[in-house]
């Protein structure tokens, strides 16, 4: 990479290295656009999250619809800023806090006199008992599955840049 | 099974930009080729009247995964060779036999929509569409077989995610790995 001519790239091609290549151009039509469509998109997730129980949607889709919104903040305010604020640790926390719901409502089966994750045990506790656990459940996927991909995003988008500055530029490519 | 046009210009559609992602040569070309593929998907799900998986598809498929491909390459290999490379004889000629053995399956399957199908005689799909709301209490069967009548499987799946999701903290930060 370091002997290429940045000279060569044609358009379509991505072709000067990662060194040269400005890592977040900012641009007030993608700044703005996002400002207003971000929290629209982070209700229509927690939306889906939530209804999964009434409409078409769950933990899983909820979860990659809520993370969209941070790769979407990431794209117009800069990853690096937007992962300054989000910690690896409270990612950690978000993905074991909804296995741990996900768990906790499994083994709480047992205390309501039913088996691990029979949820109509829980209907004994509370009207629509049952449907509020499942909900709860989908809840803790959506969870899960939106701190892994904000996890991911914040990784392949920074990680590299972290390690490219801690050495020289030009020595990335010889390990 | 007689096609609508609505589902044949999607299945049209489908078909066009898988092409287009597998001869694309531009890297970019190519990721947008395959999201709109995906979206492709989506929307054929859409028609089938599978919303739960036509959302998955839309969002996992033609959203995330295409944001996370270009991220990475826009990181990793675009700065070594700047194209794919073309389509070799032997690439294509497995996926000719890939083709034809999943292809020689197809007549098995019963036509979308008949009467007879194991989806519409079969005991347990009909188990679950009569008793769903009385013993769950939710609406929507497919969150009912999910977490009411097979929690275990998803509970498992949550468990690949956060398995997958350690792995990639592990690997990522290693630096010699990228």
């Amino acid at each position: 990479m370091s002997g290429e001519d940045p000279d060569s790239a044609d358009e379509g091609r991505l072709s000067r290295p990662a060194a040269e290549r400005p890592p977040y151009v900012e641009s007030t039509i993608i700044m703005t656009t996002v400002r207003v469509i971000a929290p629209f998109v982070l209700t229509l997730g927690v939306f889906v999250m939530f209804h999964g129980a009434s409409s078409a949607g769950g933990g899983f889709q909820g979860g990659v619809i809520a993370a969209t919104t941070v790769v979407m903040l990431g794209f117009a305010f800069g990853i690096e800023p937007i992962a300054a604020h989000l910690r690896n640790e409270h990612l950690a926390l978000l993905v074991f806090g909804g296995l741990g719901t996900f768990l906790a409502i499994g083994f709480g089966g047992y205390l309501v006199g039913g088996n691990f994750l029979q949820v109509s045990g829980y209907e004994t506790l509370f009207h629509h008992g049952s449907k509020y656990s499942i909900e709860l459940v989908e809840v803790g996927i959506g969870v899960v599955v939106s701190g892994v991909i904000t996890g991911l995003f914040f990784l392949l988008g920074t990680g590299l840049d972290t390690a490219h500055d801690a050495t020289e530029p030009d020595s990335e490519e010889d390990r | 099974m007689s096609l609508s046009t609505p589902v044949a210009l999607v299945l049209l559609f489908m078909l066009g930009s898988a092409l287009a992602a597998a001869a694309l040569r531009d890297v970019v070309g190519s990721i947008v080729a395959f999201a709109g593929y995906s979206f492709g998907v989506a929307v054929l799900w859409a028609f089938l009247r599978a919303p739960d998986v036509a959302l998955t598809e839309a969002a996992v498929g033609a959203g995330i995964t295409t944001v996370l491909f270009l991220l990475t390459i826009a990181r990793t290999t675009v700065s070594r060779s700047e194209r794919f490379e073309g389509i070799s004889l032997r690439s294509g000629l497995a996926v000719v036999a890939i083709v034809v053995t999943v292809g020689a399956t197809v007549p098995a399957l019963p036509p979308i929509g008949a009467a007879g199908t194991p989806v519409l005689d079969g005991g347990v799909s009909q188990y679950y569409l009569h008793n769903a709301y009385e013993q769950t209490g939710v609406t929507n069967v497919v969150t009912a077989v999910l977490v009411g009548y097979r929690g275990f499987d998803t509970l498992g799946e949550a468990a690949v995610v956060f398995a997958a999701g350690v792995a990639m903290l592990l690997v990522l930060r290693q630096e010699e790995f990228v």
